[in-house]
């Protein structure tokens, strides 16, 4: 019999890079709030290690017991059997993933937003990809603005603006949209190797920028700038400079005394009455069963947890799950297409580069080939991939090196004479590339592995894409192109077979829409018929753009908190 | 300017299972010497290989621990740009990952190297470590093929024994391998800090070597 807990305003369920930001304008509009997360408080100087194995190996700032229980089962096609991967992608902590990433903080293209009727403008509606279920989002580029610029300044960006009111500076990106105004910090340090690929970018027609950052480049609001000592990858920042969530908004939100956080809650359903309204969360925490009500709930897990809550969620109202009367929960699902999926491009020098300091997120960009920034006719695909080379080297990767076919054993002593000139003489780039939904693709629950619990854990099922793999070659060819202006002696490329199995990008499943039949939440991120529940990450995002989501799943989730509490009485009656 | 990391986590797992076999065993894994193989005896006398702290209870027997020995030698050997794997603790690591946060993997290791050394008897009828280097690199590449008979898993074992020995020979020496920073220094990575500063990033040569460990001076493998 489950714990009857006294009545709360608003149940923020995890406390991630989504949730750890839409706690803050709702402590601040006055609403007491309940976050409820499934990990604990970490501690910086103590967790952190400057250490590959550490962090990649044993992965020990990238696990969690919630997340461990439920990794969810993988297949290409509906013949197959889901098979269960080895590990989730994300971890269980006060400021969930946004620990552990490296932080690269985007905000989205214009174009990102109006995919479907850009598209058919520019190149006609035979220029859709054969199968997608792409739509233009219920939201658009200048609607987000606000919200962007709210991400940047309270968690803590650093960057350069390329387009501030529509006046275009080359030092930024110029294909961005505009901004209201500058970063509130410039971008991280550069350096030789950086410096390198930005001049020998400018001197083949490219435009390059350096990438913007959730990492302090200068002290910014009692943080120090970044440390760059190379362990940011599946590591925690040791002197909190990366802007996760649990030391930059949920401080914030804790210094409002509205914000109560209760760790190592396992949240297992969401209660609904039977007008479909929600009434709190149920939620297992030392061995106890608790019922939290609440007036309102913002569901905040990662993409996979956020389908499986909803699909597990059933009720008289809801015998589907939560959300899903008209089969929409799982449906748009889709992992990116990034170096997850096998794309990317990696290079070999004749010299040092020395990059086995500073930061993934230490990187120089081109997006002359992302979005919709060149013309496409004739090209037989849309989108495109943004380049990022980038600094930060481990040892063990390194020497596990490609030997770019110019050694014949990766073992013995003509590798080891190898390894000795070159480890330090490669590394690779990012290639991130556009990715739609497509009919294909989708997520549900397993009907056969189940979390300890008995809960079945999410199935996910990922076909073969045709606009992809296109969008990802052309941009690697360029990346390509790029490394060999800069000197290097050994190139190799892949445009990505079958896309991710599990990513840590994870889109979609739970897609914003104006129209209920084919989307789970409204255009401000609340589901169609459960007006006083909303949805926070990745997975309201119907599209992915040619970068990482979660400044922009941020953005959303900071507009879907200010929404509720600007909409208190209507969205709550 | 002190890039040097404090010391930060304690020694790690103690052996509380002091036996005269888990001794005699642990001694092999501490000091990563395959006592078998007379090809290397020379090298103990040169090699300084204990880990820096007690180390968890061994997992791999006498008999497996020299046969992996051998192994990850031909992997990295002994030659003029620095010593071999087990000669820099990479039996010992494996060891403590496999007691630690690889057990998933204890009975893959252990069979497939029970697999290797049953290989080398049928085709040379000695040991893997009693072969010589090129009966080795020969069963190697057959292994690393999948070819090796009445060894199906061949492949996997060896991608898995070679990334052990990767990770045993590149990691921190806090973990037991990588002792002397032999195996930062063969690549040229300079150590673990806390910070870097724009020097450290220049390119124009390789960076003067730090010996630093990311857990402070009395875990360095000094």
């Amino acid at each position: 019999m489950a714990i009857n807990l006294p009545e709360t305003d608003v149940v923020v369920v995890g406390l991630g890079a989504a949730g750890g930001v839409a706690v803050l304008p709702l402590t601040r509009a006055g609403l007491q709030v309940i976050g409820l997360e499934a990990g604990t408080w970490m501690n910086p100087a103590q967790d952190y290690k400057a250490d590959e194995i550490h962090n990649n190996v044993r992965a020990l700032v990238t696990t969690g017991n919630k997340v461990g229980r439920e990794v969810p089962t993988f297949r290409n096609t509906p013949d197959q059997v889901a098979r269960q991967a080895a590990r989730h992608p994300m971890m269980n902590a006060v400021g969930g993933t946004s620990i552990h990433y490296h932080a690269q903080s985007w905000r989205l293209n214009p174009w990102d937003f109006r995919i479907h009727s850009s598209t058919i403008e520019r190149y006609g509606a035979g220029y859709l990809p054969e199968g997608s279920t792409v739509e233009d989002w219920p939201v658009s580029y200048n609607e987000m603005e606000p919200y962007y610029d709210s991400i940047e300044y309270e968690v803590g960006v650093s960057g350069k603006a390329g387009n501030i009111q529509g006046r275009i500076d080359p030092a930024g990106n110029i294909f961005e949209g505009p901004r209201q105004r500058e970063y509130p910090m410039p971008p991280l340090r550069s350096c030789d190797y950086l410096d390198l690929m930005t001049q020998t970018a400018k001197d083949i027609g490219f435009h390059p920028y350096r990438g913007p950052a959730a990492i302090n480049s200068q002290p910014y609001e009692g943080r120090p700038g970044c440390a760059f000592h190379g362990y940011c990858d599946r590591g925690g920042c040791h002197i909190r400079a990366k802007s996760s969530t649990d030391v930059t908004t949920i401080p914030k939100a804790q210094a409002t005394g509205n914000l109560s956080v209760v760790d190592n809650a396992n949240v297992r359903r969401i209660e609904c009455d039977n007008t479909g309204k929600v009434t709190g969360v149920t939620y297992l925490r030392d061995g106890e069963t608790y019922f939290q009500p609440a007036r309102a709930v913002l569901l905040g897990c990662y993409t996979y947890e956020n389908i499986r809550m909803l699909l597990l969620s059933r009720s008289p109202f809801h015998p589907d799950g939560l959300g899903n009367n008209r089969g929409q929960v799982g449906r748009h699902y889709f992992g990116h297409w990034d170096a997850q999926a096998g794309v990317g491009v990696s290079a070999l020098f004749p010299f040092d580069l020395n990059i086995w300091y500073g930061a993934i997120a230490q990187g120089v960009m081109v997006d002359d080939w992302a979005d919709d920034n060149f013309d496409h006719s004739g090209m037989g695909f849309i989108g495109g991939a943004s380049l990022h080379a980038y600094t930060e080297k481990h040892p063990i990767g390194a020497a596990g090196m490609n030997t770019f076919g110019r050694t014949g054993r990766r073992w013995g002593s003509e590798w080891k004479s190898f390894i000795r000139e070159n480890a330090g003489r490669w590394t690779s780039a990012y290639v991130q590339t556009t990715t739609l939904p497509y009919n294909n693709t989708w997520a549900d629950l397993d009907p056969d592995v189940t979390d300890p619990f008995g809960d079945p854990v999410l199935r996910i099922t990922s076909g073969p894409k045709p606009n992809e793999p296109l969008a990802a070659a052309h941009a690697a060819g360029k990346m390509i192109e790029w490394f060999r202006a800069a000197g290097a002696i050994e190139v190799t490329g892949g445009q990505g077979g079958n896309g991710p199995a599990l990513s840590t990008h994870a889109h979609g499943g739970t897609r914003m829409g104006l129209n209920p039949d084919t989307s789970v939440v409204d255009a401000f991120g609340f589901v169609h018929d459960a007006p006083n529940l909303g949805l926070i990450g990745g997975s309201v995002m119907g599209t992915a753009g040619a970068r990482n989501p979660t400044q922009t799943l941020q953005a959303l989730a900071w507009r879907t908190a200010q929404h509720l509490a600007d909409n208190w009485d209507t969205r709550t009656a | 300017m002190n890039y040097k990391n404090k010391p930060a986590l304690d020694a790690g797992v103690s052996d509380t299972t002091n036996t005269p076999t888990t001794i005699s065993r642990r001694s092999l894994l501490q000091t990563g010497i395959s006592a078998g193989s007379a090809s290397l005896l020379p090298l103990i006398a040169t090699s300084s290989c204990s880990l820096p702290a007690p180390g968890p209870p061994a997992v791999l027997d006498t008999g497996i621990a020299v046969t992996l020995a051998a192994f990850s030698n031909r992997v990295v050997p002994a030659d003029a740009n620095g010593p071999a794997a087990a000669d820099c603790g990479v039996v010992a690591y494996i060891n403590r990952s496999l007691a630690e946060w690889n057990q998933a993997e204890v009975a893959l290791v252990t069979a497939g190297l029970q697999s290797l050394d049953a290989a080398a008897s049928s085709r040379f009828n000695q040991g893997f470590a009693q072969l010589t280097e090129s009966q080795q690199d020969e069963l190697m590449l057959a292994m690393e093929a999948g070819t090796l008979e009445n060894f199906a898993n061949a492949q996997q074992v060896f991608n898995r024994l070679h990334r052990l020995t990767l990770e045993g020979m590149f990691s921190d020496p806090y973990y037991g391998g990588n002792a002397n920073y032999a195996g930062w220094d063969l690549i040229g990575y300079p150590g673990a800090v806390l910070g870097s500063t724009a020097e450290m990033q220049q390119m124009g040569g390789r960076l003067p070597a730090l010996h630093t460990s990311a857990y402070g001076e009395e875990h360095d493998g000094h």
